[in-house]
């Protein structure tokens, strides 16, 4: 498994994937190859930690945004005052970091998988999202760590209406991704009228044995307020 | 030391013309100080834009304060200064109406925020980046990378359009196919290239469909969303991805053309699309 913490011996090798750290006489390297794209840095740094783990899938090809969106291929129908549990899978990017002692710096950021993006509400007033589409799962569903995660969603209907859920949009600020066998997040849908919502996320793991992942604005102390959850005011629909 | 008790004017001493000068250029130094090092700090945590306020709010705020707690040392009574004020402010008013009205309208612009540093703009005839906002003057970064200093007033009173003032804007291609390719064809290989841009916004979803029977080609229109930090980059790279792609698949960008006929060519059989004689 690639994720976790690496002494600068790091090596992985698959059939989309070959990243590593290897000495060079006098520095370390670190290369990675996929998706056609090659990377390689040189680590002046005499020992240390190297840190591989899923982060905030907001970050590539290029960081605009902090959103994501992910679309259910079948809209869900809440009837009012109750409240549904179910999985999507969202995408993984990876974050490859060096640790010294005393702080933590982002090396590389990739992805397996393809990113696309769109737009949640007005070109005004709206926010851009990563976009992802995916089936609703009732159980956990199979998945590559590298690809593709699985978020734990509840959906609660506080309104007076029957709503129709076909989407929630997450902060990616207040994402807690966890890693193991699986990569995973646990997340709430709070419906408050039949076009709004409140998704937060809840900061334990999607099953045990799964480790926390270092976030990335964490790992390059942006100060940020911890933000309670996005507000989904342009629909669910 | 006898000159520094030497009386300059009312009571005030060259020693405390001494005090207020170096008061004041201390406080410049700490002022520069601060904000070489508060730009050390936050650069990369807080935006560009909000960094270069908050620097010069810093920055004047520590000399402000400098001076006027350090005016009584001069003679300057800030009470005194008040009810003079108004005539003195009368008088400056009508003598430096412009200054005045660049310096009102630096305020509104700061208020109202229709630009902020690093958007790109087009006030009146000029384009470019917005550099800095200062309370007198706004400077634009023309995309040729002239430097333009216009006038806040000139500013506040344009027409401003804001190119990325909105998160999404869209832009589009006329991309004109020969009457023989496969119009329908066409339109799936680029709905294909785009969907397979990661910034060619999913939702609102992109448009292509045939416009114009045109006079050379079919000409089909292309609009598609882009996130306004980067739209100039996709539209850059798509344009050139869907010619590729219409190539590979055969289908072609025609020249401009025109078919012409010869009335008086000899031989008189039927014509085909390119006017030349098909035997009868």
């Amino acid at each position: 498994m690639i994720y976790g913490p690496h002494d600068y011996d790091l090596f992985y090798e698959d059939e989309d994937l070959k990243i590593g750290v290897e000495w060079r006489g006098r520095h370390f390297k670190y290369y990675r190859e996929s998706n056609g794209e090659k990377v390689e840095k040189i680590l002046a740094a005499s020992g240390g930690r190297i840190i591989v783990n899923p982060v905030e899938p907001v970050n590539l090809p290029q960081k605009i945004t902090n959103f994501l969106e992910i679309d259910f291929e079948k809209p869900v129908l809440i009837e009012p005052g109750t409240s549904v549990k179910l999985m999507v899978k969202f995408p993984v990017e990876i974050g490859v970091f060096v640790a010294s002692k005393k702080s933590v710096e982002v090396l590389d950021i990739f992805t397996l998988t393809k990113p696309k993006y769109t737009l949640y509400g007005t070109p005004m007033s709206g926010v851009v999202c990563r976009w992802y589409s995916s089936e609703i799962y009732f159980e956990l569903p199979e998945t590559n760590p590298l690809k593709e995660g699985v978020m734990d969603i509840t959906i609660k209907n506080t309104s007076n209406d029957w709503v129709e859920v076909q989407k929630a949009v997450f902060d990616g600020y207040s994402m807690k991704i966890y890693y193991g066998d699986i990569v995973g997040m646990v997340a709430e849908m709070k419906v408050i009228g039949k076009s709004v919502a409140e998704t937060t996320f809840i900061n334990r793991p999607i099953k045990s044995g799964l480790k926390k992942s270092l976030e990335l604005y964490t790992a390059r102390m942006i100060p940020v307020v911890e933000r309670k959850g996005f507000l989904m005011e342009w629909g669910l629909k | 030391m006898e000159i520094l008790g030497h009386v300059v004017y009312g009571d005030v001493t060259v020693w405390d013309i001494l005090v207020f000068i170096t008061i004041v250029t201390s406080s410049v130094i700490l002022a520069k100080a601060v904000r070489i090092n508060l730009k050390k700090a936050l650069s990369d945590r807080i935006p560009r834009n909000v960094l270069d306020i908050l620097l010069k709010i810093v920055y004047y705020g520590i000399i402000t304060i400098a001076v006027i707690s350090v005016l009584p040392q001069i003679g300057i009574n800030l009470s005194g200064l008040l009810v003079a004020g108004g005539i003195v402010g009368l008088t400056i008013g009508f003598a430096s109406q412009s200054v005045v009205s660049n310096l009102v309208s630096g305020l509104f612009l700061m208020m109202e925020r229709p630009v902020r540093i690093g958007d790109q703009i087009r006030i009146g005839d000029i384009m470019g980046f917005v550099e800095d906002i200062h309370i007198l003057s706004t400077v634009v970064r023309t995309y040729d990378g002239v430097y333009i200093r216009i006038p806040n007033e000139k500013v506040f009173t344009s027409n401003i359009t804001n190119f990325v003032a909105n998160v999404a804007r869209r832009f589009e291609y006329v991309i004109g196919i020969r009457y023989s390719d496969d119009a329908q064809k066409a339109t799936e290989i680029i709905k294909k290239v785009i969907e397979e841009h990661p910034f060619a916004l999913k939702y609102p979803a992109p448009q292509v469909f045939v416009n114009e029977l045109a006079d050379s080609s079919v000409n089909i229109v292309v609009m598609i969303w882009a996130p306004s930090a980067v739209w100039y980059d996709v539209k850059m790279e798509l344009l050139w991805k869907i010619k590729v792609a219409l190539e590979n698949e055969g289908i072609e960008i025609p020249f401009p053309q025109r078919v012409i006929w010869f009335a008086n060519r000899p031989g008189g059989g039927e014509r085909d699309e390119l006017g030349e004689n098909v035997p009868a």
